[in-house]
């Protein structure tokens, strides 16, 4: 692997921790909002309304910014179909994180499909 | 304990698949734009800015960010009507359908190696996204 193939790698899941912690900023939010959502215009008002006043949907726009930055210089430099495919890593740190964070269970069948998408991500890299 | 949707209807399916090539479409403009800021080599702090000038003026941008809100609101209607565990599988088609958009428009060469790398991931998403409501 040449060191330029590693920049961009590391680029890559840089974006892809950049868009984990957006979700968990996002999960945060809606957890602390504890309202149902449904489509109903004055409900959806509502949501909208106290989603603005929490900093964590604020921190969330922020990091999704800048992992979006990250992508747009990556997908500068290489191939989309390679970007793409290797972007699928942000499966195996939400699952992570659920984990640490949110002290969600992963069963046997997750990590099996961690393991796959680990193994395509080699072979996509190394291609 | 929450009731399990799962019911997959033909219209759902047919939301699901729209909004693949919606996803792919967001990938091939954004990787549009990226080209379009390619015009300014990046080497410096001023080239960087040059670069994000070149994709913030470029329409592919804007439209990869309407189609992501399009997708988000799609996402938001589905996942109240069906299981997560359910939606996935079907919406990781676009982890084929992103090299082959590739491919065709933009006349990127995909190896039988990626291809089999692109298999093992699409395998592991379904195997993750099934696992998600076992307790």
């Amino acid at each position: 692997m040449t060191k330029g193939m590693f920049f961009i790698l590391l680029l890559i899941v840089t974006a892809s921790i950049l868009d984990t912690i957006t979700q968990l900023f996002l999960k945060s939010a809606i957890n602390s909002l504890k309202v149902c959502v449904s489509l109903n215009l004055k409900k959806i008002k509502e949501f909208i309304l106290a989603l603005i006043f929490l900093p964590q949907a604020w921190a969330a726009l922020l990091v999704s910014i800048i992992a979006l930055c990250v992508w747009l210089y990556v997908l500068s430099r290489v191939d989309l179909s390679l970007a793409f495919s290797i972007g699928s890593v942000h499966y195996i740190f939400i699952a992570i994180s659920s984990k640490l964070l949110l002290k969600e269970r992963v069963g046997f069948t997750r990590w099996l499909g961690i393991i796959c998408i680990a193994v395509g991500m080699a072979l996509v890299s190394i291609s | 304990m929450l009731m399990l949707k799962k019911n997959l209807t033909l219209i759902i399916f047919l939301f699901l698949v729209f909004s693949d090539f919606l996803e792919t479409f967001t990938q091939f403009c954004f990787k549009k734009s990226a080209l379009a800021g390619n015009l300014f080599a990046i080497k410096s702090l001023s080239g960087l800015l040059g670069f994000f000038t070149g994709v913030f003026f470029s329409l592919f941008f804007w439209l990869a960010l309407a189609a992501i809100t399009i997708t988000f609101i799609l996402w938001s209607s589905i996942l109240s009507r069906i299981d997560l565990s359910v939606a996935v599988p079907v919406a990781s088609f676009s982890y084929v359908l992103v090299p082959l958009v590739s491919i065709i428009f933009l006349h990127e060469k995909v190896s039988a190696l990626r291809w089999e790398g692109i298999f093992f991931i699409l395998i592991g998403v379904i195997f993750v996204s099934i696992s998600s409501h076992k307790q």
